[in-house]
């Protein structure tokens, strides 16, 4: 017996303080979908896509990184959640630019599956200018295609944290928000070495082991 | 209610570059008094009997905020003073920093003591650069008179980003980061600066302290409405006669201020608050200035009938997608999803299906945005589909017509 209990989807947990909804959620058999979250990761609460209802709160609240409290009343599927969670995730399949028909890393897309799961089907937004840029295969470990980067994080929390080297940051605003490596270099061989960590963190295919060695430049 | 000069009492009377004429105009008087009489539980105590309102925009009472962070136990605490005036049409603060800089010194001080802060620090945006030596010369001065004792009072200055007037974004732009919002919880009161407790306040907010604790809470108290207390100052802009900063007692009407004092006529319609703020139409002009109903950061633009709503939300999302941090989806991609719409509305091809895509943006963005921007960003597109939805309606008909002659629909 944990000393908080909260009701989440008319089930009691029972878990110890400092727990996150998400986390007390899985003690009692509730998944919540999460995109940027990993459990080995300090969470940065970004992707929106885990946001559940708080009874008593004005928004949704990500569930990866807030606090459960005592006497919390949760709902992880209310219409409202389902709404916004399907919105949001149509919005991040609109903004890059879609190669999951052709590409061989679709099957292994968190983001597509999620949208599968939510039944989103085409997505009803469009962008300006989905995102484009130039695959970067500049060295033997990692393959960078930015163009099927969601802006999870999980690449530079992964990069700081586990492999404690700090590779990657991030730049520019707004909707040009780009993972990049110094001041928006190539990512050599003198910078990176060949952990390859980032690409096991990568929920989409724009991090992955370059396939064919004549792809390296 | 008519227009009552509390915290522009000083403006225009004193020498901002001289402490002796606003030590000559009782200043410093309540920090005196604070210090001699006053607890700093007794501070927190008068500050939360007066129920002033937080007066960036979000309105939270400040008494509670103080005591979060007075209560909270820890070796250091910060107390910043948000002088990061980003909001689309207010200079409010401004008019403060540049006519009585004196004021706000006080008010750090007595607001340090009660929550017991030993450093501040005023954010003051990269805008208002013409400020700093100002600011700096009042400090010094006040320094000179033995009046800062055991305070170290900063000046952090900040690079030009809207977003880092929001307080999770400021704290991580003066930390040296890059300026994004934070997921709350922890609020600043207990973590915030350097995972330190916290307390970020409005120039103006911290400016109305020493008042307060010279006059009484119960004489605050009894100014405004009974959920909105004291005055609140206006920076009027847009189609008026004579644009400036006004201070109202709170509970005004809309008309006493844009009409009435500010000679507006042929309006169309009023945002309040920004261009995040809160849009009311000419048919509604006698609606009270409070935070019950409309009030935001108290920027006020006016627009008359020849402003066209759809390019004046167009122009609103352009500058609130530039200005997103680019961390939460919502936000990042909800703003570049609207302008698309938007966009090609103002051109003239707009669809059917746009106003239920806007409606339904703007709703996720809303419930799930982790900071300010992006939960208020779809308030003035919500707020003209209420109130001017036939102007959207024409428009897209005109798209579908224009469309139908160049032999597509």
């Amino acid at each position: 017996m944990g000393k908080i209990t909260a009701t989440i989807n008319g089930t009691e947990a029972h878990v110890d303080e400092g727990t996150t909804i998400l986390e007390a959620a899985r003690t009692v058999g509730i998944e919540i979908p999460t995109l940027c979250h990993s459990p080995d990761l300090i969470p940065t609460g970004n992707c929106r896509v885990c946001v559940v209802e708080v009874e008593g709160t004005r928004t949704l609240v990500g569930s990866c990184h807030t606090p459960i409290a005592n006497g919390m009343v949760i709902h992880t599927r209310s219409p409202r959640v389902l709404t916004a969670r399907k919105a949001t995730v149509e919005l991040l399949m609109a903004g890059h630019t879609g190669e999951c028909v052709t590409d061989e890393h679709t099957s292994e897309c968190d983001l597509r599956k999620l949208a599968d799961e939510l039944e989103g089907g085409a997505p009803r937004f469009l962008m300006r200018k989905p995102r484009w840029y130039p695959i970067e295969a500049f060295n033997p470990y990692v393959r960078r295609d930015m163009s099927q980067c969601v802006l999870c994080r999980k690449c530079i929390s992964a990069c700081r944290e586990i492999a404690k080297k700090n590779v990657y940051g991030i730049a520019y605003r707004g909707f040009a928000a780009k993972v990049i490596v110094d001041f928006d270099d190539p990512l050599t061989t003198e910078i990176c070495r060949d952990c390859g960590i980032c690409i096991d963190y990568c929920p989409t295919g724009a991090l992955s082991k370059p396939t064919k060695k004549s792809e390296v430049k | 209610m008519p227009e009552k000069r509390i915290l522009l009492k000083n403006c225009g009377r004193i020498d901002p570059k001289n402490i002796d004429t606003y030590l000559a105009q009782d200043g410093f008087k309540a920090w005196q008094k604070t210090q001699k009489e006053m607890t700093p539980d007794a501070v927190v105590a008068e500050i939360k009997a007066s129920e002033l309102r937080g007066r960036g925009g979000a309105g939270f009472p400040c008494g509670l905020k103080w005591e979060l962070a007075a209560r909270e136990e820890s070796d250091e605490k910060f107390l910043i003073c948000n002088a990061d005036e980003g909001e689309v049409g207010a200079f409010k603060d401004r008019y403060l920093l540049q006519n009585d800089p004196f004021t706000l010194i006080e008010g750090i001080a007595i607001a340090a003591y009660a929550i017991g802060a030993g450093k501040c620090c005023i954010y003051l945006r990269a805008e208002y650069h013409y400020l700093l030596d100002g600011l700096k010369n009042a400090i010094a001065q006040a320094r000179e008179k033995g009046l800062l004792d055991g305070l170290d009072i900063d000046i952090h200055e900040g690079a030009g980003a809207y977003i880092c007037g929001e307080e999770s974004a400021l704290m991580d732009s003066i930390e040296g980061k890059r300026g994004e919002a934070r997921y709350r919880p922890p609020f600043p009161p207990s973590k915030g600066l350097w995972g330190k407790p916290t307390i970020i306040n409005n120039v103006e907010t911290l400016s109305t302290i020493p008042h307060i604790v010279l006059n009484g809470a119960q004489w605050f108290h009894e100014i405004g409405t009974e959920k909105s207390t004291g005055t609140k100052l206006f920076s009027v802009s847009g189609d008026v006669a004579k644009p400036g900063v006004y201070e109202l007692v709170l509970g005004s009407s809309l008309k006493e201020l844009v009409v009435d004092i500010c000679g507006a006529d042929n309006i169309k319609m009023v945002q309040i608050g920004g261009a995040t703020g809160g849009i009311v139409p000419y048919s509604m002009i006698s609606t009270p200035l409070a935070y019950e109903t409309v009030l935001g950061s108290g920027a006020v633009t006016v627009f008359n009938e020849s402003r066209q709503v759809i390019d004046f939300v167009y122009r609103t999302m352009d500058f609130l997608a530039a200005e997103s941090c680019g961390k939460c989806t919502p936000c990042r991609e909800g703003t570049e999803a609207m302008i698309e719409i938007l966009g090609r509305l103002a051109t003239g091809d707009g669809r059917q299906e746009d106003i239920q895509a806007l409606e339904d943006l703007s709703g996720t963005m809303m419930l799930s945005s982790l900071c300010g921007l992006g939960q208020a960003a779809s308030i003035p597109v919500l707020d003209t589909l209420k109130y001017f939805r036939n102007e959207y309606e024409t428009r897209i008909q005109q798209s579908l017509f224009l469309r139908s002659l160049r032999g597509r629909i």
